[in-house]
């Protein structure tokens, strides 16, 4: 018998005062297991839903689940739940690489941060001690540069997160950086700033057991086994992102007309093969690079020449942002592309919610609606893109109109917001409601925003079911929403279940941790989990009304190979309907008592109360 | 059978399995920085994969290195330090062409390095991609 690989333990870091202090995790939050369901449950029962997101009330909490760091296949991630300040919504967000595992080698679940320091700080954690560092030599840096210094500074083997300019300034898209991957969406990065935390080392001596090691050790050895034959597969999605990266799928995604281009006008663009995984392993591959223990190894290494001569590196860039900062602004230059996703991450922006402002800007643009001195605000045109990625993160002229997020930017600029393709404030992600409508339902209802996480794209996009039909998808959403959040409580990666079955789950956390869970209960977690999420969203205010589509996704998507797919107002809204009597809610989308004792939360219904 | 490593740092994604699995092996939890394998992060430039190479070391210096003998050649090939008679004066570290032996932390102060693990080592197979493979096969 081994030690559970969870340590029961997280410190809570005062910002405001500079002190730390380990914090035993409480009997009642270990029914969470971890991750998404820590954070989740941590920040309902200390931050007031109606808690100002950049106001030293907010919390940031980062925590890593029962598998993070242990040698099962595909779980490097850590996960941070905090109020956004985008949306307004809570927020979980996720970034890869190695800072997971460190966290968990350090014998932690997680870290809470509270307050506000009074000055820039960066903080060091080593296992259980916290120190606070002056963030001066770092300020106004990017996010590259601020981790090198990290290194230099605290050690070469120290892991990193960090913002840049973006999050210090409170764009309201801003991300944390983590050594080439990204916590993108929500904002995280100005409640990271609002606290001012430029930036987070960590090193671990204690490493990781698990509870149950030779059942351990044997579900590792199915699970890669599943994964080196999905790997080897020719057509498998894993087996192509571990080949080219998740860029793979693009001209699946455009010969069925789902590619959205041109501000979601179109669902096709003809530049898509100059801008996708194949075109990028063609022109600009040096190697494959994984994250903390992943055979799959889809994060792709590019060397390329920027614009100016220069030469550079870029991981990346990913699926998602071949649209964002790509597809959505016509734009077929893999090279431009590459530097924007470079000012993104220099700068700490979500590509997603900063790509899709960018779209709505230059379409603004056209209309005559909006205009900035020294550039020609034309979809395509590479000084208009990049040029618009730097004020944003500079704050500067119309940048710091658009860096107030959707809303904020619609209201500044006296631009139209049902042109922006947004939901809950949140862009969209790479997809379109319109052609995939359970993908619609699943961005509507998302307790984040436009999000593409617990959405059944896999399914729509393969014509496994009928991607145009609404029968059927509000189960398949609600399905799919309770069993990524779920899965989000390991802090699994996103990827992870497309190859392995749902089945695995329970068993790992047994072995890990000595817990033993049905099937049944692992997924009656998740759905807990969707269900505290909605009810301090409502107490911030959301209801029905923020369960909507952007009106652009009622009307027909041009482009043939579209076939004018448009999504229906009235049966968009009775699959609502529907979706809302599976989750056991009222018609307003409010849960109702009933179901909150089923799920043991009853005493959680105040925090929907108004 | 020839003991040793081949190596192709080329195909190395950096994903660390073949730490986790050495520190898991040897100290029966994973801390990928006690690990008797290393690979060195040169970023965004290839790694160098870091651990002892047995039959393709010339020489092997950290045998004669050492005052007390307590390192040696065995029948099989391996080159084992005995960790009883180690004195901890870290010749053997400094005359170590590859940088690969090491101090146990703590108050023993013995030097430890990659032992094969006595004929089949456990972070071969946790190598994805074949940058780490046993030499001759596995």
């Amino acid at each position: 018998m081994g030690r559970s690989s969870m340590q029961d333990l997280l410190i809570r870091i005062d910002l405001s005062s500079g002190k730390a202090a380990p914090w035993a995790v409480p009997e009642q939050l270990k029914g969470y297991l971890g991750g998404m369901g820590y954070g989740t449950k941590i920040l309902v029962d200390e931050v007031a839903p109606q808690t100002d997101p950049l106001s030293a009330e907010n919390k940031l909490i980062l925590t890593v689940g029962p598998l993070t760091g242990t040698t099962a296949p595909m779980h490097p991630q850590s996960c941070i739940v905090t109020k956004s300040p985008l949306t307004g919504t809570i927020l979980n967000s996720y970034a890869g690489g190695f800072l997971g595992a460190e966290i968990r080698f350090a014998g932690l679940d997680g870290l809470i941060l509270e307050g506000a320091a009074p000055e820039w700080m960066l903080l060091v954690i080593e296992d259980e001690r916290v120190s606070f560092h002056s963030a001066e030599a770092v300020l106004g840096k990017g996010t590259a540069e601020t981790e090198g210094y990290l290194k230099e500074r605290f050690g070469p083997d120290v892991r990193t997160l960090s913002i840049g300019r973006a999050g210090e300034k409170g764009v309201a898209m801003a991300s944390i950086f983590s050594e080439t991957r990204t916590f993108g969406r929500g904002g995280a990065g100005a409640v990271l700033g609002s606290k001012r935390v430029k930036a987070i080392a960590v090193r671990g001596s204690r490493g990781v057991e698990v509870a149950r090691p030779e059942e351990f050790a044997l579900l590792v050895r199915e699970n890669m086994e599943l994964l080196k034959t999905a790997c080897a597969e020719e057509y498998n999605l894993v087996g192509m992102f571990s080949r080219v990266g998740t860029g793979a799928g693009m001209g699946l995604v455009n010969g069925r007309g789902a590619l959205a281009t041109r501000n979601h006008i179109f669902g096709s663009f003809d530049g898509s093969t100059k801008i996708d995984g194949y075109a990028y392993a063609d022109r600009f591959y040096t190697r494959a690079v994984a994250c903390y223990g992943c055979p799959v190894h889809c994060g792709m290494l590019h060397k390329f020449t920027r614009t100016d001569g220069s030469s550079s590196w870029l991981r990346g860039p990913e699926y998602e942002t071949m649209y964002s900062l790509g597809s959505d602004l016509l734009n077929a230059d893999p090279v431009v592309l590459a530097e924007a996703n470079q000012i993104c991450e220099e700068y700490g922006m979500d590509t997603l919610t900063t790509g899709v402002t960018v779209a709505w800007a230059l379409e603004m643009a056209e209309s005559g609606m909006l205009e900035e001195p020294g550039l020609d605000l034309k979809f395509g045109s590479s000084g208009a893109i990049l040029g618009l990625l730097r004020k944003i993160g500079e704050r500067e002229g119309i940048g710091d109109l658009l860096a107030r997020g959707p809303k904020g930017a619609a209201e500044a600029c006296g631009g139209e917001m049902d042109r922006f393709m947004q939901i809950k404030n949140s862009g969209f992600a790479a997809w379109m409601p319109r052609r995939m409508k359970g993908t619609g339902l699943a961005f509507a209802t998302s307790n984040r925003g436009a999000c593409h996480k617990r959405a059944p794209i896999g399914a729509e996009i393969t014509g496994q079911i009928d991607m145009d039909a609404y029968e059927g998808k509000a189960a398949l959403v609600k399905e799919i929403q309770d069993r990524v959040n779920a899965i989000f409580t390991l802090v699994s990666c996103r990827f992870h279940e497309f190859v392995t079955p749902p089945e695995i789950y329970p068993r790992f956390v047994r072995a890990a941790t000595d817990r033993e869970i049905s099937l049944e209960e692992f997924l009656a977690v998740g759905e807990r989990i969707w269900n505290l999420e909605r009810l301090f969203n409502i107490g911030a205010g959301l209801g029905r009304a923020d369960d909507r589509l952007p009106d652009r996704c009622y009307q027909p998507v041009q482009g043939d190979a579209s076939e004018a797919a448009v999504m229906d107002r009235a049966r968009f809204e009775r699959m609502l309907d529907e979706y809302y009597r599976l989750r056991g809610w009222d018609e307003q989308g409010i849960p109702a008592p009933q179901k909150l004792e089923e799920l043991d939360i009853p005493e959680y219904a105040r925090l929907g109360a108004r | 059978m020839p003991i040793g490593f081949d190596i192709d740092r080329n195909l190395c994604t950096e994903c660390l399995r073949c730490l986790a699995a050495c520190s898991l092996t040897k100290l029966g939890r994973i801390q990928p920085s006690l690990a008797r394998i290393a690979v060195k992060r040169q970023w965004p430039e290839i790694p160098e994969i870091r651990v002892c190479r047995f039959d393709d070391c010339p020489g092997q210096p950290c045998i004669d290195s050492c005052p007390v003998e307590a390192i040696a050649r065995d029948a099989q090939g391996l080159v084992l330090i005995d960790g009883d008679t180690c004195t901890g004066c870290r010749a053997c570290v400094e005359a170590c062409p590859y940088g690969v032996i090491r101090m146990e932390p703590g108050g023993s102060e013995v030097a430890y390095k990659c032992d094969f693990c006595g004929g089949s080592p456990a972070c071969v197979p946790e190598c994805a991609t074949g940058a780490l493979a046993r030499k001759g096969g596995s």
